[in-house]
């Protein structure tokens, strides 16, 4: 009876053993072990993918802000702008219109002093002539040195004064 | 009373005959049942769209791997593969009853021969890790008297391992037999799912987990 039984074959166990370990190895662990790592490596490589891709989105997103922004500054600028503009031509103008309006003033002024001085003349004429004929009628009626003297005076202070005030 | 031998399967002609146990060949058997299983089981492995059979692989695998890795720490890595392989050989060898073999545990050879690799394993592991001038002077930590007792855990250890999974497979195996010839037809059963399974199961267990449980102690 071999209940203990210590001899050659611990040294074969051992030799099994370490056989079996490199097979295992070799044909279990390592294969498993290899696709577990691959698989944990592809999730990791997809998981920093997707953060770079937000990290890439934020930024463009912050860019696309910035842009957006300086463009509103840039409508706020133009309106601005055309609002300084659209003040300064409506001054021009103003003042364009109100110059014309002095001018067409200053225009009808000369006018109707033109067209006075013209009638003042003609009137004058018109008086000299109707003095003329007064005085011709006097003369025709009634002929005295005196009246004659006496007409010819008023006649002529009463034209000398309107043309004093005339103030010509 | 002889079953309890362990009978010698075939002597080699060499050397004035050296002899073959039975615990050897059925090494042999479950090593080639387990390389041959292992080989038919990986192929086809994939990285994404994994098949159920492939999920089952990586769910025992995997998580060996990650119940020593949580025992060992992470410098021994290295170990992990052995400690694997060592478990399953057991944990077969234990339940291979099941099949009408005798468990090559049964034999004191075998067990002898894993608890001998497992302090070489863990002795290496120490001197791998601190260097041997170190390793020499973890044998008077924590204080200086306790140098016997650390030599002596030397022995006490392997020894320990060795004996703790001889006498329970041993045991499991005497009680087997002597249920089979005291009621040989049914009332085995559940014995033997205990014994055999269980039993074997646990034993297996026990072996690799005191084993990283040392090799954890001298790495760190």
């Amino acid at each position: 009876m071999q209940l203990l039984r210590l001899d050659w074959n611990i040294l074969f166990t051992i030799l099994n053993l370490i056989i079996l370990y490199l097979a295992m190895r070799h044909f279990l662990i390592g294969p498993v072990m290899g696709i577990i790592e691959k698989r944990r490596a592809l999730i990791d490589g997809q998981l920093k993918d997707a953060r770079d891709q937000k990290e890439e989105a934020k930024k463009l997103l912050a860019q696309y802000e910035e842009v957006q922004k300086g463009a509103d500054e840039e409508a706020a600028q133009i309106i601005e702008r055309a609002k300084c503009d659209a003040g300064k031509a409506y001054e021009m103008q103003i003042a364009e219109g109100r110059e014309q309006a002095k001018r067409l003033v200053a225009d009808g002024q000369k006018t109707v002093e033109l067209e006075r001085a013209k009638m003042v003349q003609e009137l004058e004429a018109q008086i000299a002539e109707l003095a003329l004929c007064a005085a011709a009628k006097i003369l025709a009626e009634n002929h005295s040195k005196e009246t004659d003297r006496m007409l010819y005076e008023r006649f002529l202070t009463k034209a000398g004064e309107r043309h004093d005030a005339d103030g010509a | 009373m002889e079953e309890l031998d362990c009978k010698t399967a075939f002597t080699i002609p060499l050397f004035g005959g050296i002899p073959v146990a039975e615990s050897v060949v059925v090494t042999w058997i479950i090593m080639a049942a387990l390389t041959i299983a292992a080989a038919v089981l990986v192929r086809g492995l994939t990285v994404e769209g994994a098949g159920k059979k492939q999920l089952a692989l990586e769910l025992v695998i995997g998580g060996l791997y990650d119940f020593f890795r949580e025992l060992l720490g992470r410098d021994g890595k290295r170990y992990i593969p052995y400690l694997i392989t060592v478990g399953i050989y057991i944990a077969v060898s234990n339940m291979i009853g099941l099949f009408g073999m005798k468990s090559p545990t049964k034999d004191v050879g075998v067990t002898g021969a894993l608890a001998l690799m497992s302090i070489v394993l863990i002795e290496y592991a120490g001197i791998h890790k601190k260097g041997p001038k170190n390793f020499l002077k973890s044998f008077a930590e924590p204080i200086p008297i306790m140098l016997p007792m650390n030599i002596l855990e030397l022995f006490i250890r392997p020894l320990s391992l060795c004996m703790r999974l001889f006498g329970n497979i041993l045991g499991a195996f005497v009680i087997m037999e002597l249920l089979k010839i005291v009621a040989p037809l049914l009332v085995p059963v559940p014995f033997s799912l205990y014994f055999d399974l269980f039993d074997g199961f646990i034993q297996a267990y026990v072996f690799v987990f005191l084993t990283s449980l040392f090799i954890r102690e001298s790495i760190e």
